[in-house]
């Protein structure tokens, strides 16, 4: 086994709503959308974030797209003009998102 | 087969003219639609409009106008957009302005008014709309009487019926982004409003152009050096018939339209996949296929369509109190540790002033001021940083509470740790708007739709 970065296979961008963050993912390669979904679970999610994500955490699975889109709640510090964060919007939860490790077989080929 | 084709001007307010004003002169568009308003816009633009009774809009979309009124006139390229804000005459009268200067007889120009329910507030209260917070925190009581603006989100009716009295461009406040291209599709393939299926893909073919650039290459993670010429970046076009939906660009601009592209804005700002509600329709992607198409061209498959809901949602700006946010510099060696060490003293010198926000961020610029929590703290990377810049934000109920802080920042230069540099000038107090999304029954919403023509 070793780890990689969600980065190595996937590839999504965040958004927001009021208080709510939003990210997409989808898998670089289809291959990988299993791997995705088997190791990316909204609680490793919401373990990963920590204090950075109040609310719940729900994934929604589009295998059709070969993606998946997390919503968060109270992901944004307060949202809008509320948060004191720099990021207020939330622009950078994607990146943020995707230099999450996560453990893969060592003959995976990662791109 | 007839086809629209139409172009998205603009992501935001504030966005650049240059990709909608290629498009208008060397992409074949029948329509051209640009969003202004995000969730706070209109906030904001109530701010100016008290302050300016002229003020309100979006006065970008007048200079874009200024340059592409006549050409999209000459062209009979339609125009629809959500500048009007919260001075939708004004935009109007502007508007005119503009043709009349340009000679352009016979100009129609439609507009929605009814979106702005402030003034129906206290009659909506009597009749038992509870205003309750769809993200459930918060009770209405508490911001009743902070209230700067009530607008609610509605969708293609009044732009379809301005459409049908011949109008060139159709100015709104709060229509939804996708409403706007919906609209205009609707009415050129005669699509029914109980058409689900199809309104569903109108709505999608909005929500891939409605942000601009970001659907054609920019803010792109799966590959953004591959992105060809983002110093021209195209934004993205829709070409619709019954049977085909397809996104592409304008010829000879730069940017992306490709399957990772498409799909990176295809979920934005989306939540539930099977049902992203909007006033029109309630639109189901979680079966939807992004396949690509040839060059700069991908095509749209099995987007699904469910009865739109009874209720709208309204979104309401409030007057949330104050912050004040500031920056100090330091450079090597131990940067970050000086500036950990002014934050300290900031944080004491409030206390003893009696300085009491309700909330206090400190972060520090070039280490972890995005990334937060999750941001990589090594202590080798640390040591050796060549310079970071502290961050300190505070929120308060009062403005005078919140300016206590300000003069305590640049006496940090010769009174802390060595190195400070204080740059950008004093900061100020910001009024802070609070949003609340609510719900209320359609009925209650009574829009109209009116045309203006330059003689």
């Amino acid at each position: 086994m070793k780890e990689i970065y969600l980065m190595d296979i996937a590839h999504g961008r965040s958004g927001d709503k009021g208080d709510t963050s939003n990210i997409c993912v989808f898998a670089r390669d289809p291959k990988d959308y299993e791997l995705i979904r088997r190791e990316v679970t909204p609680e490793k999610v919401k373990a990963y974030f920590g204090d950075m994500i109040k609310g719940e955490i729900v994934r929604y699975d589009v295998p059709s797209l070969y993606g998946f889109n997390f919503v968060m709640k109270h992901a944004l510090g307060g949202g809008a003009t509320l948060s004191l964060r720099l990021d207020s919007l939330g622009k950078s939860m994607g990146s943020a998102f995707m230099r999450m490790k996560i453990s893969v077989n060592t003959d995976i080929e990662v791109n | 087969m007839k086809k629209v084709i139409i172009g998205g001007g603009q992501g935001f307010w504030g966005d650049s003219n240059d990709a909608a004003i290629h498009m208008i002169r060397h992409a074949n568009l029948n329509y051209l639609a640009c969003d202004y308003l995000a969730e706070l816009t209109l906030s904001i633009m109530q701010r100016q409009k008290l302050k300016n009774p002229q003020a309100g809009y979006a006065r970008d979309f007048i200079k874009l106008m200024d340059e592409v009124a006549k050409e999209s006139f000459d062209k009979n390229i339609k125009i629809l957009t959500n500048a009007g804000g919260m001075n939708i005459t004004e935009c109007v009268s502007q508007l005119k302005q503009v043709a009349e200067a340009k000679g352009l007889h016979g100009y129609k120009i439609g507009y929605v008014l009814g979106d702005d329910l402030k003034e129906q507030l206290p009659e909506l209260m009597a009749q038992g709309v509870k205003f309750e917070n769809m993200d459930d925190v918060g009770d209405f009581n508490d911001i009743k009487d902070k209230i700067l603006n009530v607008n609610v989100y509605f969708g293609h009716e009044p732009i379809v019926k301005c459409l049908e009295q011949g109008a060139n461009v159709v100015v709104t406040g709060r229509a939804t982004d996708s409403a706007l291209f919906l609209a205009p599709i609707m009415h050129e393939l005669g699509w029914a409003k109980d058409d689900w299926d199809n309104l569903a893909r109108g709505i999608m073919a909005g929500h891939l152009l409605e942000c601009g650039g970001q659907g054609a290459g920019g803010n792109y993670q799966y590959d953004w050096r591959g992105v060809p010429n983002m110093d021209q970046l195209g934004f993205p076009i829709a070409e619709m018939t019954n049977d085909e939906f397809c996104i592409t660009k304008a010829p000879n601009c730069g940017g992306i339209i490709c399957e990772e592209s498409v799909k990176e804005q295809f979920l934005y700002e989306v939540h539930d996949p099977a049902n992203y509600i909007t006033p029109d329709v309630d639109v189901d992607i979680s079966n939807a296929r992004v396949v690509n198409a040839g060059d700069n061209r991908v095509r749209i498959e099995n987007i699904k369509g469910k009865p739109r809901p009874d209720q709208l949602k309204l979104c309401i700006g409030y007057h949330a109190g104050y912050k004040v946010v500031s920056y100090l510099s330091f450079a090597w060696p131990d940067a970050y540790e000086k500036a950990q060490y002014a934050a300290d003293i900031l944080m004491k010198k409030m206390q003893r002033k009696g300085l009491r926000p309700d909330e206090v961020h400190i972060s520090y610029v070039g280490l972890n001021s995005l990334h937060l929590g999750v941001a990589d703290m090594n202590p080798e990377l640390i040591k050796n940083m060549n310079e970071v810049v502290l961050r300190i934000a505070i929120r308060t109920k009062e403005k005078n509470e919140a300016a206590k802080l300000i003069p305590e920042i640049a006496p940090l230069q010769l009174n802390g740790p060595p190195g400070a540099s204080f740059f950008g000038g004093r900061a100020h107090v910001q009024e802070v708007i609070g949003l609340w999304p609510t719900l209320i029954p359609r009925d209650a919403v009574k829009l109209s739709a009116n045309i203006l023509e330059v003689k």
